[in-house]
């Protein structure tokens, strides 16, 4: 047993490759060689783990993954603990479906992050693409839990029909949060347009610039008091720059979506002098 | 100056942290205050409550300053009833405030927040934050906010030390200063008026049969000629410190300081409250505890 697993990409990708394969908690059962036998996809043609990337150590719940990885879709699917992390960017669908653990993404990643994940977490220091934290395709909901940190932006529908955990990003694309259940959708800069519609419960909040939907109504300005909780967390465990006038500020709340059950809102952060 | 060789005998308690928080410590300590008015003794209270200690932004779960209360009862059934009626009384209805488990380790959990959501009348809604549910309920200045669950202590109530002393004075003045040097200490509260008992009890009475306790003739001074006393000569007045924690440890750290304290001018002698031994499995031996022995761990299981 080694302290870490690291996979080191041999040559640069020229097709994507389905590797979801790829997980902390199971390869943490398997030696070198059987982690080398590990199938992974490329289109219909199963390609073993050990001629794309070199591997060394074994037994081991935290991996690393290295190279550029941007054509390497499904990394982290269904993951149920570990450590996993991408020095380079990452493609599709990391960490679908994850039910715990730690992914963490130096570079990028691209659509359907953390699509249905239930718990663990995500923390890209890149841009990530659409549909984070969303679900998966035909599904009812999201994600149920966990959180997704994205240092950089999102794009469209970023926690589309999510149902619970938190997902941050510094700026979103169209149709953010649309169709939200439940769940946080916190942006520290700008949100486009769509933003919120169709939302039921889920709180949606903009630091930074936001256009509140028609269907949503101005209810109050105040402090609420679960988001200095909720900041003062993402603070702390994930190293994030919350500032403190965020933390203990003041917010417009629009109750939304009203052509929904109107229960979900958009707090709206106000800058004081 | 004496310290008598005897025990201070307790019992086994339930209890819980309560931390609230607010826009500045005043109306912290408004909440809390009222929250631990009326929560002396169990004889009568139901509970024994009073602050443990304040709390900075830094030590608080949303930022902001705040007060830690500890709440006990005799047993696991009327423990969320009085967190429940109190939060709800005291903490819900003053402005500013919220409310948070401050035992969050503990993994027996009782529903605090949970029955108290529904004053929201549907309106209320809830967040996951670190795997803990906090429940957002609507009021009239905005929102308040309580944790789910909150942890339960196996407690201990009921460490004492009474001071004898020569006069009135004597004993007020070491008294105060126990209770000075024990302020803040962490896993205890003395929930009588500023820590201090005057009125210290004996189980039931000689005369009303109905009463529970009655008051303590053997070490009332104006009894001293017509009861079996306990005064030693010189002694003019007594009280009692009563002090409720999380653990044995902590009452006895407390004791050993508040005892160090109380011993100056004008006191004769330090002495604990006890039953014989068949009231309460907890006991904290003087001596034992004035020589840095505080590990002393109970015999008997506490009730249930």
């Amino acid at each position: 047993m080694s302290d870490r697993i690291t996979l080191t990409l041999r040559a640069p990708l020229a097709r994507a490759l389905d590797a979801d394969a790829i997980a902390p908690d199971r390869l943490a059962a398997l030696s070198a060689r059987e982690i080398s036998a590990l199938e992974l996809w490329d289109g219909r043609t199963v390609v073993a783990l050990g001629d794309v990337f070199t591997v060394s150590g074994d037994r081991s719940p935290s991996v690393l993954l290295e190279g550029d990885l941007a054509q390497l879709h499904g990394v982290g699917t269904l993951m149920g603990g570990g450590t996993l992390e991408i020095t380079g960017s990452v493609g599709n669908s990391l960490g679908a479906r994850m039910r715990g653990g730690a992914i963490t993404v130096l570079g990028s990643a691209g659509d359907d992050a953390g699509s249905a994940m239930a718990g663990g977490s995500i923390v890209v220091a890149g841009n990530v693409g659409d549909r984070a934290g969303g679900a998966l395709q035909g599904a009812s909901k999201g994600m149920t839990g966990g959180e997704i940190i994205v240092r950089g932006s999102t794009g469209v529908e970023a926690g589309a029909r999510m149902r619970r955990g938190i997902l941050y990003c510094a700026s979103a694309g169209a149709g953010a949060g649309a169709g939200m259940i439940a769940g946080n959708l916190i942006v520290s800069g700008t949100i486009g347009d769509g933003g919120g519609a169709g939302n039921k419960r889920g709180t949606i909040v903009a630091l930074g610039p936001v256009r509140v939907p028609p269907t949503y109504a101005y209810a109050c300005t105040y402090r609420p008091p679960h988001l200095s909780l909720m900041l003062l967390s993402l603070r702390k465990r994930f190293d994030l720059l919350v500032d403190d006038a965020h933390v203990h500020g003041l917010f417009k709340r629009y109750s939304g979506d009203l052509a929904e059950i109107g229960k979900g809102e958009i707090l709206e952060w106000q800058a004081t002098r | 100056m004496q310290i008598d060789d005897t025990f201070a005998e307790a019992f086994g308690m339930r209890g819980v942290r309560i931390i609230i928080t607010a826009k500045n410590q005043k109306w912290a300590r408004e909440s809390a205050n009222k929250l631990t008015g009326f929560a002396t003794s169990v004889i009568a209270c139901k509970c024994e409550a009073a602050v443990e200690r304040e709390l900075t932004p830094a030590e608080t779960p949303d930022g902001r300053p705040g007060i830690s209360v500890l709440l006990f009862t005799m047993d696991s059934d009327s423990l969320p009833k009085r967190v429940i009626e109190r939060i709800g009384q005291t903490v819900l209805t003053c402005p500013t405030t919220a409310c948070f488990d401050g035992l969050p380790d503990f993994p027996d959990r009782i529903a605090i927040g949970k029955p108290l959501r529904t004053f929201g009348d549907g309106f209320q809604g809830s967040k996951m934050i670190d795997g803990q549910r906090y429940w957002r309920l609507p009021v009239m200045e905005g929102e308040f906010l309580i944790q789910e669950t909150f942890g339960k202590a196996k407690g201990v109530g009921g460490g004492n030390f009474l001071i004898l002393a020569e006069s009135a004075d004597a004993a007020l003045d070491a008294a105060e200063a126990a209770v000075d040097a024990m302020a803040g200490m962490p896993g205890v509260i003395l929930p009588f008026p500023g820590g201090i008992v005057r009125s210290g009890s004996k189980v039931g009475a000689k005369r009303y049969k109905t009463m529970i306790a009655s008051t303590n003739d053997a070490f009332a001074p104006t009894l001293r000629a017509i009861t079996k006393t306990e005064l030693p000569e010189g002694v003019n007045s007594v009280l009692e410190i009563v002090l409720d924690g999380l653990d044995f440890r902590s009452i006895a750290k407390a004791m050993q300081v508040g005892i160090d304290a109380a011993c100056r001018a004008g006191v004769h002698s330090i002495t604990a409250g006890n039953y014989g031994g068949k009231l309460g499995p907890f006991h904290f031996h003087l001596h034992k505890i004035m020589s840095g022995d505080v590990e002393d761990a109970p015999k008997v299981e506490a009730p249930k």
